[in-house]
């Protein structure tokens, strides 16, 4: 497990709140880069398939509560495509990066919102620009993809730092805010009374759980 | 030795590499043949030859193992009967990201040879750690109000979404 030794850990994890935070985008928009600027050296990935998936854990806090944020970040690369349903799975926030320098990596922005509304229609989505340092006029342009589907949009540079940290304190307090107030939420508490009253009828449980697209466990 | 390698270039005939560097505050020019080179060698392991041949290492020290590996890239250039200019622009251009180019497309290998080019600047650019001025937290405002001049990328993505 990652220890940033800036943020006190709470004893014991079962008081933290768990989010999950996903980071989608393109081949080499700096996704990862922006991960290793946001964690420094307090994190210790774990790699899963060849670099097709990264974890990374960092405990924060949030209204002086205590957070568990697992990051997962994966390969733009087409190949993957296919473990995708499972990236998406519970996610409770997304960054969704692009590289000012790469205008295909814009124009497939609207792809990847696609997708993540197939999975996941209401967690919250910031919009990044990455790369600022390479072209800092472009921070003078507008970027409309953001602004007709009103999601936060960021200027960010994993190189010198400028907003990363922002960026991913600002993701943290989105996926906190959304986990509590969501349907998701609401899931688990329709979830915990169904089992209470299945608990007689145990028969049923199969059907009860099929019924929720969003909840079927990863398929690995 | 306290020589600063200040500039280098090629000589095709015999093929060499040249060398401007400086010592005690005086330019001086060095002249590397590159020896048994023909438009069939392999340009990486020239470059290193030249790089740890003990007569040239201590000159050599400033210039990069790339570097050197890209002058031995325009001598086979001309030794194949390539022009300076077509040579210099085959470097250039795998030097140089096509930004039109989808990279979810690309295997392995080449993802990593776009990176090591985008790394350059990375680099170049990158506040590191233990850098004396390194801060943490940065927050710069961007605001993106309506006066402002588009991206010129805006046209159809927008509409699809
Ligand atoms: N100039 C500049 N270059 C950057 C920045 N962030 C990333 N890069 C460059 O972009 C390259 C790709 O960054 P990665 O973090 O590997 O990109 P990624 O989105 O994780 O890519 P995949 O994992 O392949 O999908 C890096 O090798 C850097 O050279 C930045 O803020 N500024
Ligand atoms: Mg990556």
């Amino acid at each position: 497990m990652a220890e940033r030794p800036r943020e006190d850990v709470p004893s014991e994890a079962g008081a933290e709140e768990a989010v999950k935070i996903i980071c989608l985008g393109d081949s080499a928009v700096g996704k990862s880069k922006l991960l290793e600027r946001f964690l420094l050296d307090g994190f210790r990935p774990q790699q899963l398939s060849t670099f097709a998936l990264t974890l990374y854990q960092h405990h924060a806090r949030v209204d002086g509560k205590a957070v568990l944020v697992d990051f997962w970040d994966t390969a733009g690369q087409e190949r993957f495509q296919s473990m995708h349903p499972s990236y998406y799975h519970k996610a409770h926030a997304c960054i969704m990066v692009f590289d000012v320098q790469r205008k295909v990596t814009y124009k497939n922005l609207s792809n990847w919102y696609k997708e993540l509304r197939e999975f996941r229609p209401e967690i919250p989505c910031i919009v990044v620009a990455n790369k600022i340092d390479a072209d800092m006029k472009v921070t003078q342009k507008s970027f409309n993809f953001a602004r007709k589907l009103s999601l936060p949009f960021y200027f960010v540079s994993a190189a010198d730092g400028t907003n990363v940290v922002k960026l991913f304190n600002d993701a943290i307090k989105l996926a906190v805010t959304y986990k509590q107030n969501s349907g998701d939420f609401m899931d688990e508490v329709m979830q915990e009374l169904e089992s209470f009253d299945l608990e007689k009828k145990s028969e049923d449980l199969s059907d009860q759980e099929d019924s929720s697209p969003e909840e079927k466990p990863p398929s690995s | 030795m306290a020589c600063v390698a200040k500039k280098c270039g090629v000589r095709f005939q015999p093929p060499s590499v040249i060398l401007i560097y400086k010592e005690k505050d005086k330019f001086r020019r060095r002249v590397m043949p590159v020896r048994n080179f023909s438009q069939f060698s392999d340009c990486g392991v020239a470059a290193e030859q030249l790089k740890n041949n003990p007569r040239h290492k201590a000159y050599l020290e400033g210039v990069s193992l790339r570097q050197l590996e890209k002058l031995c890239r325009l001598l086979k250039g001309h030794l194949g009967g390539e022009s300076l200019a077509e040579s210099l622009g085959k470097l250039q251009q795998e030097e140089t990201i096509d930004p039109e180019e989808d990279m979810n497309k690309l295997d392995d290998e080449e993802l990593a040879k776009r990176k090591s080019i985008m790394d350059e600047l990375f680099e170049k650019n990158r506040k590191k750690k233990d850098d004396p001025d390194f801060i943490y937290d940065i927050e710069v405002e961007f605001p993106q109000d309506e006066q402002l001049e588009s991206c010129g990328w805006d046209a159809e993505s927008c509409e699809e979404v």
